[in-house]
């Protein structure tokens, strides 16, 4: 296969090389891929809720919708199973068989394969991958559209897409962009077949992936069996899947150590208690990994206080970070900026660079620090600033949003707590109607593209904050066609630090997964990321 | 009712539209409004209920918002496996509630009546979802099993499919029973000092027939009046019981449909456990005319 090697891939590889040098993240017992896999048997997978939108991944920014989707699909181009850390050379391909950058970066061409058929016996052709992506970009002639459309941002930059032949399809690009293959290889974008209209993925499916969906059984679980004409041979090795669904989650550990399930769900295990499940079941194989995902304070910069940067600024330097990490995350994350930082992601600054960044160094100096910056904006212990912070009434959001207001009380800002139900967060933060909030982000592949637009770009739907600043706009520009690998680097660098100046969307760190499987199960490796490598095809069991 | 059911639900806010794009984490209000139009959720209220009561009386019962499927294609396998959880749990509940309470009367201010009194109190004060997190965890700690998580149907494998309700049914019947013990002692109690009873003692009939056929017959008519409100609060009242065990029945999915707002679904579940509250009135109504011949005898 060929798998063209840019310069972007050249520094990818030689920080992938470094990560692994200074070691993999806690990886703990990973399952090795022995040498004589076995075919059969079917693996029980944990599903912690009814899937939101059914199969329609397109439709949808959650894994759970992903997760248990993933086997029945297949992309142009994926990230390699058995690698841990995704980069553009983890990446190979699905349906498309070669590639190759064309035009200085600004043509992205796919050889597809042949002899490609849908579940439904239908043939695969260009024609349904330049349907799925001319529906997910919204062009003009685009003959179908999604309901939901969250990622069509991460195509804003595809001038058009043209299929000359059944086995070619071409990506033409405003500018140049070298990540683009990644957003491609997100568990995100899978290819639809023309002749399904895209509603219905949110009720069946038909890919041209290793499974077959079975059946559906709503609010319990999903079943695939083995697709026997996958096109690759002889995979997947498993008859068949079984994802259940449990919304308890102390029911899903105790099914997990009882062996009812094989694997858990990403997102889903803590610290705390995968180590009471590992002390039960000493043999269980539990994986650290960063599944690309952040707690982050939102602002809104365009009410007041926090039209003012001081203001904005003063809160950032409040909140100690690293307490955050221990106290509401019980060490089961790490501190970063926005994007992972290393040995967890590739683009993110390093310990010695957020040191200097507020919120980051010393609380005490940073608290000091927070009170001369309020007294510049005029508050103070007479005139006391106060803010309401909004968060989903859940658990995890108002653990962490106790914790800021408690960090803010400490510099005598008077924050008070607002809850609000799931159905009512999102119509809040994206009409702008609340002060602050305590939020987190899913990031569906450890690249800027996937991240700088949509959560700080002007004018995005997910820019909650409403932060916009032309500097740093022309920097996400920047560094999103820069060819060279060490100076888009410099610049992503460049720009976190610019958005923690501005606190643009203070950051107060990755959470961390504990991934459990039963070391009978095979061939499943976790990634540091939550949505790209559950498709299973290489997936076996030694019972 | 129905306005009750339908008016309750508009009452929560957000609709099915905002949780859909809350998923995708971003909202487009023109793609909103027309969401909601193809739903049908745009439209005045009263078209709304006009249309949900036109569904029902053609037993359509409208179509689920979330899986856009035939509202009673969702709701019909649930049913089933709510009724028999029910069933079992209060069947178990009367088990061991009825002699309970006969037995403590009985011995009233002996050591077994404290003891028996001890455990009801205690089932009174452990919410049932405790005790089947309890037993779960217990079994799954000490032998490293516990029941299937997917619902095992009768038809595909009895024993298993017993123990999947067995299990649940204990911890819920447990509680019930508690208050059936108590309910059943305090009116035996009571029938105990009544003169007729004592007649039957001085008569020289065995004890079995005084305690058993004379007192708890007479004493019947309360706690067939509680057993009548636990099952009928159960059809209903099993959401974590039902999550804990992950047995797909009404409750369970109910909630899931509030938090989803939706609305067909929900108003039909509710309607369904309102039916469910009045048939087991009427039928605990009906009970009194059997058991009690002043009852039978009056009009």
């Amino acid at each position: 296969m060929f798998r063209p090697l840019g310069v972007t891939a050249r520094v990818a590889l030689a920080l992938a090389l470094a990560l692994a040098a200074v070691g993999a993240p806690a990886l703990s017992q990973t399952p090795r891929a022995p040498l004589a896999p076995k075919s059969g048997g079917v693996l029980n997978v944990s599903q912690r809720e009814e899937l939101p939108q059914g199969f329609s991944i397109h439709e949808s920014a959650t894994n759970s919708t992903v997760w248990p989707s993933l086997p029945c699909f297949s992309n142009l181009v994926f990230f390699d199973s058995q690698k841990m850390v995704e980069s553009v050379d983890t990446i190979v391909g699905e349906l498309a068989e070669k590639w190759s950058w064309q035009d200085n970066h600004r043509s992205l061409a796919f050889f597809l394969r042949r002899n490609v058929n849908w579940h439904d016996g239908r043939p695969f052709t260009a024609k349904d991958v330049k349907y799925t992506f001319d529906m997910v970009r919204e062009a003009k002639d685009a003959p179908a559209r999604l309901r939901i459309n969250p990622r069509k941002d991460w195509y804003a930059n595809v001038e058009a897409i043209e299929a000359p032949d059944p086995y070619t399809v071409v990506f033409r690009l405003r500018r140049p962009q070298p990540s683009f293959l990644l957003l491609l290889a997100s568990g995100y974008s899978p290819v639809y077949p023309t002749h399904v209209p895209p509603g219905e993925f949110r009720t069946r499916c038909v890919g041209t992936g290793p499974f077959r969906l079975k059946e559906w059984r709503k609010g319990e679980y999903v079943e695939y069996v083995r697709n026997p004409n996958y096109f690759i041979k002889e995979r997947p090795y498993l008859d068949g899947l079984k994802y259940v669904i449990i919304a308890e989650r102390s029911t899903r550990f105790a099914a997990l150590q009882a062996g009812r399930l094989d694997v858990a769900m990403p997102i889903d295990g803590s610290r705390t208690l995968t180590a009471q499940l590992k002390a039960a079941v000493p043999k269980m194989v539990i994986t650290e990994i960063n599944p690309n995902a952040n707690a982050n304070i939102l602002m809104n910069t365009k009410r007041p206080p926090f039209d003012n940067v001081k203001v904005r600024r003063a809160i950032s330097l409040a909140i100690d970070r690293r307490a955050y990490v221990k106290a509401v995350e019980q060490g089961g994350a790490v501190v970063g900026a926005s994007l992972a930082p290393p040995p967890w992601g590739i683009w993110g600054l390093r310990e010695q660079e957020l040191a200097r960044l507020p919120g980051y160094g010393r609380p005490e100096r940073d608290k000091a620090l927070t009170r001369a910056l309020l007294a510049e904006a005029g508050y103070g212990p007479g005139h006391p600033l106060r803010v309401e912070m909004a968060t989903r009434a859940m658990a995890i959001f108002v653990d962490f949003a106790s914790f800021v207001i408690d960090e803010l009380r400490q510099v005598g800002v008077e924050a008070t707590l607002r809850q609000v139900e799931t159905a009512q967060w999102h119509p809040l933060v994206t009409r702008r109607e609340y002060q602050m909030g305590s939020n987190f982000t899913g990031l569906g592949v450890d690249d800027p593209d996937a991240n700088f637009p949509e959560n700080y770009g002007c004018g995005s739907p997910r820019n909650y904050t409403d932060y916009c600043d032309e500097q740093v706009m022309r920097m996400i520009e920047q560094q999103s066609q820069e060819l060279d690998p060490k100076k888009r680097l410099a610049l992503v660098w460049r720009i976190q630090e610019k958005l923690e100046e501005d606190a643009a969307r203070p950051t107060m760190g990755w959470r961390l997964d504990y991934f459990a499987q039963w070391p009978h199960v095979k061939n499943l490796i976790p990634h540091h990321s939550a949505y790209n490598w559950s498709r299973m095809q290489d997936v076996w069991l030694d019972r | 009712m129905s306005i009750v059911i339908f008016g309750l639900m508009r009452l929560a806010p957000g609709n099915i539209v905002d949780i859909l794009f809350g998923s995708a984490g971003y909202v487009n209000e023109a793609d909103k409004q027309l969401i909601m139009q193809e739903l049908g959720i745009d439209r005045p209220i009263w078209v709304q209920y006009l249309h949900w009561l036109r569904d029902i009386v053609s037993g359509e019962m409208g179509k689920s918002y979330r899986y856009d499927l035939p509202a009673w294609q969702i709701i019909k396998p649930l049913i089933p496996v709510t009724v028999e959880l029910a069933v079992i749990s209060t069947v178990i509940a009367v088990c061991l509630g009825v002699p309970a309470g006969v037995i403590s009367a009985v011995r009233q201010d002996t050591a077994l009546d404290y003891g028996l009194r001890l455990l009801s109190l205690a089932g009174l004060s452990m919410p049932s979802f405790w005790l089947g997190m309890v037993i779960i965890l217990t079994l799954v700690a000490w032998i490293g099993w516990i029941p299937p998580v997917t619902y095992v149907p009768v038809t595909e494998n009895l024993p298993i499919h017993l123990v999947q309700f067995l299990l649940p049914g204990l911890a819920v019947g447990y509680r019930s029973s508690a208050l059936i013990m108590r309910i059943t002692r305090s009116t035996v109690l009571e029938v105990l000092r009544e003169d007729y009873i004592r007649t039957a003692w001085a008569k020289g009939q065995s004890g079995r027939v005084v305690i058993w056929r004379h007192a708890l017959g007479n004493a019947f008519l309360p706690i067939v009046t509680v057993i009548g409100i636990e099952f009928a609060f159960l059809i209903g009242g099993l959401v974590v019981t039902e999550t804990v065990f992950n047995l797909p029945g009404v409750a369970r999915f109910l909630v899931q449909a509030i938090l989803w707002r939706d609305y067909p679904i929900v108003q039909n579940l509710v309607m369904f456990i309102a039916i469910v509250v009045i048939l087991s009135n009427l039928l605990v109504d009906l009970l009194y005319g059997w058991l009690d011949p002043r009852v039978r005898f009056a009009g």
